[in-house]
């Protein structure tokens, strides 16, 4: 008995609340139970596939709206019917629709393409649970599978021109990835993190939450102590300043595919800084543009740090050991660990003996006149003398092979 | 004599001692060119083969200075040898560079190209001999003190500046360098490709010469050893 009362409330609301527009009195949860809570039921569409009409009615009343009633979202329900109006979740969650309307999904969809995200692709129907609650589609740690359902698909990929596969599986093996996974981090970052959910953008979009010029805010929701170093630093100002080469974090850190420091695949592993450095600063438009120093790149991987390095010994100091990784300033700036003033201090991390004195002269030997004139006059010399010698050593050869003959033709006239 | 006997007998003109020296001299040059030259054009294939080889750029660098160690004690002991000792002192004599060395280059050079009616007569050691031991001698004084200077970088550093070792790494690499050019167009002619020679001078091994060739090549020894009846 108590049960159908439990179940007649919700009816009995709904009808009130569907007031005077439908003369007879509003099916209840049970009516539509009767034809909709069995198993086989479905319709044809007209391409001849089936859909099922079956509604399980546990996982409705175990979800959010499980205390409402049907009638609340087909409002258009009578029993029995026919084609229903289309379910307007807005109605109710007018913030969350007008956020949707104007986001890429909102947009596809609205223009007719049906195989874009709407509400219950990613919330679910009859089984929608709040977001907190684990078993909830959209719950922090299920998000990302939800998503890559349609990113993972190939036929929704080239349809629309996303990001391939490679790159959702570069995420599910990232730093991010993995703590969502296989630690089941709730602070991890989930696809909506950085992406947002229902006002999703593409990152060309300059309203995107993950358009350049929002990175490094948007990381820094996250990694607030690592943005605060990085606004300071030459990157960060020049960026904030809409110097558009400046980078930002996904420049160095990658996107999807982002992994641990301590990860030699990483692109801000140990050895592959300095090609990180070097993308930007190798370039001849950028150091000629932004009055950089050149040659930064070969003349440290002449160096012993670089040679070091290029064979493996993470040890060795890379660009950021000295110049510093979110915090990197010009050498100009007092503040920098490679202002000449500070040098002793920063070559002191890995060699405490290097004091002042060892702190004269260039750190990146570019062999020329100008930048290093000891190291060139010797070269030069060296280079000179070893030729001349060759040279000379040459023609001693030449000189004496003929003298040989010589001796010969005249040792056997003697002999003779 | 005649000419069949002479042909046979042979004279010492490397004792065990410094055949082992030259061995070890040899050796230890051999395995420093291989992981010094890696270092130095560390940026091409054969450079990372090599250091590959000698077990990565840590191992490469223990090797060097183990190999550099035995030459730094041998050529202390070398000095000693020959200051010292009652061989060594003959030895170092007749390895002292005169007026007479230039001159019979001089003279070699002008009968060479025909200026000249006669060879020099030359003693134990001539002006190849002389210029391949005084060479190597201040190459491996220069290129020992350059290592060390880099080797000990953690005192050196708090010494001298920078540019004062990027200097000295250079003079260590082309030092090196220069010796190499010295032992493939002056040691390898003289001791391996000249006719007299070719393909080897044994001396290096066995210790003994022709007792001909000494007569040909260093004529004066030749005459000297007849006079004290060793030969």
């Amino acid at each position: 008995m108590k049960r159908i009362w439990t179940l007649a409330v919700p009816v009995v609301l709904a009808a009130l609340l569907a007031g005077g527009k439908v003369s007879a009195a509003a099916p209840g949860v049970g009516d539509c139970l009767e034809c909709h809570g069995d198993k086989t039921i479905e319709k044809s569409l007209p391409g001849g596939a089936t859909v099922s009409l079956y509604v399980d009615l546990n996982a409705y009343r175990a979800s959010v709206h499980g205390k409402g009633a049907c009638t609340t979202c087909h409002s258009s329900a009578t029993s029995p019917h026919g084609k229903l109006a289309k379910v307007t979740c807005g109605k109710c969650h007018p913030d969350a629709d007008k956020s949707y309307s104007s986001s890429t999904h909102g947009k596809s969809r609205a223009k007719g393409a049906l195989d874009v995200a709407g509400c219950d692709d990613c919330h679910g129907k009859h089984d929608i649970k709040k977001a907190k609650d684990p078993a909830a589609r959209s719950f922090h740690l299920n998000i990302a599978a939800v998503c890559l359902k349609c990113h993972m698909d190939r036929a929704i990929e080239d349809k629309y021109g996303l990001p391939g596969q490679q790159v959702m599986e570069a995420y599910e093996k990232s730093v991010h990835g993995m703590a969502a996974t296989k630690s089941g981090l709730m602070g991890s970052a989930v696809c909506p993190d950085c992406h947002g959910n229902h006002a999703i953008l593409p990152g060309d979009q300059p309203r995107s939450a993950t358009h350049r010029q929002n990175i490094p805010t948007l990381c820094g929701k996250c990694h607030s102590g690592i943005l605060e170093a990085y606004e300071k630093s030459v990157h960060g100002k020049g960026m904030r300043g809409g110097i558009p080469e400046s980078p930002v974090c996904t420049d160095c850190h990658g996107e999807h595919k982002i992994t641990k420091v301590s990860d030699p695949s990483s692109s801000v592993f140990a050895k592959n800084v300095p090609k990180t450095c070097s993308a930007c600063h190798e370039k001849e438009g950028i150091s000629t543009r932004y009055a950089l120093p050149k040659k930064r790149f070969s003349t440290y991987m002449d160096s012993f740090h670089g040679i070091a390095l290029e064979y493996g010994m993470t040890k060795a100091a890379n660009c950021a050991s000295c110049h510093g990784f979110h915090e990197v300033l010009p050498a100009a700036d007092p503040a920098s660990t490679v202002n000449k003033a500070n040098l002793p201090r920063t070559c002191g991390k890995c060699h405490p003996n290097a004091g002042p004195n060892f702190a004269k002269g260039p750190v990146h030997v570019e062999v020329t006149p100008q930048k290093a004139m000891g190291v060139f006059a010797v070269r030069v010399f060296y280079t000179v003398f070893i030729s001349m010698l060759v040279l000379l050593f040459v023609c001693h050869v030449g000189l004496d092979l003929l003298g040989r003959r010589r001796r010969k033709r005249l040792g056997e006239g003697e002999k003779e | 004599m005649s000419v069949e006997s002479r042909k046979s007998a042979s004279v010492v003109r490397m004792s065990p001692m410094f055949r082992v020296q030259h061995g070890l001299l040899m050796l230890t040059l051999l395995v420093l060119a291989l992981t010094g030259f890696a270092l130095m054009y560390h940026d091409n294939w054969l450079a990372r083969l090599l250091i590959r080889l000698e077990g990565g750029v840590l191992f490469r660098g223990f090797i060097h200075c183990t190999a550099a160690v035995i030459l730094m004690a041998q050529m202390v002991f070398h000095a000693y040898y020959m200051l010292f000792t009652r061989e060594g002192k003959r030895e170092l004599k007749d390895f002292l560079l005169g007026i007479r060395d230039f001159a019979d280059f001089g003279q070699a050079i002008r009968f060479n190209l025909g200026a000249a009616s006669e060879y020099p007569r030359i003693g134990k050691y001539g002006y190849k001999e002389k210029f391949q031991y005084w060479g190597a001698t201040i190459g491996t004084f220069l290129i020992s003190i350059t290592g060390v200077i880099l080797w000990a970088e953690t005192t050196t550093m708090s010494l001298l500046p920078k540019v004062v070792l990027d200097i000295t790494l250079i003079i260590h690499g082309y030092q090196g360098l220069l010796a190499f050019v010295i032992l493939l167009f002056w040691h390898v002619y003289n001791e391996h490709l000249h006719p007299s020679v070719f393909p080897m001078n044994r001396a290096w091994l066995t210790g003994n010469v022709d007792a001909e060739w000494l007569r040909q090549e260093h004529p004066l020894e030749y005459e000297k050893l007849k006079q004290e009846g060793v030969l």
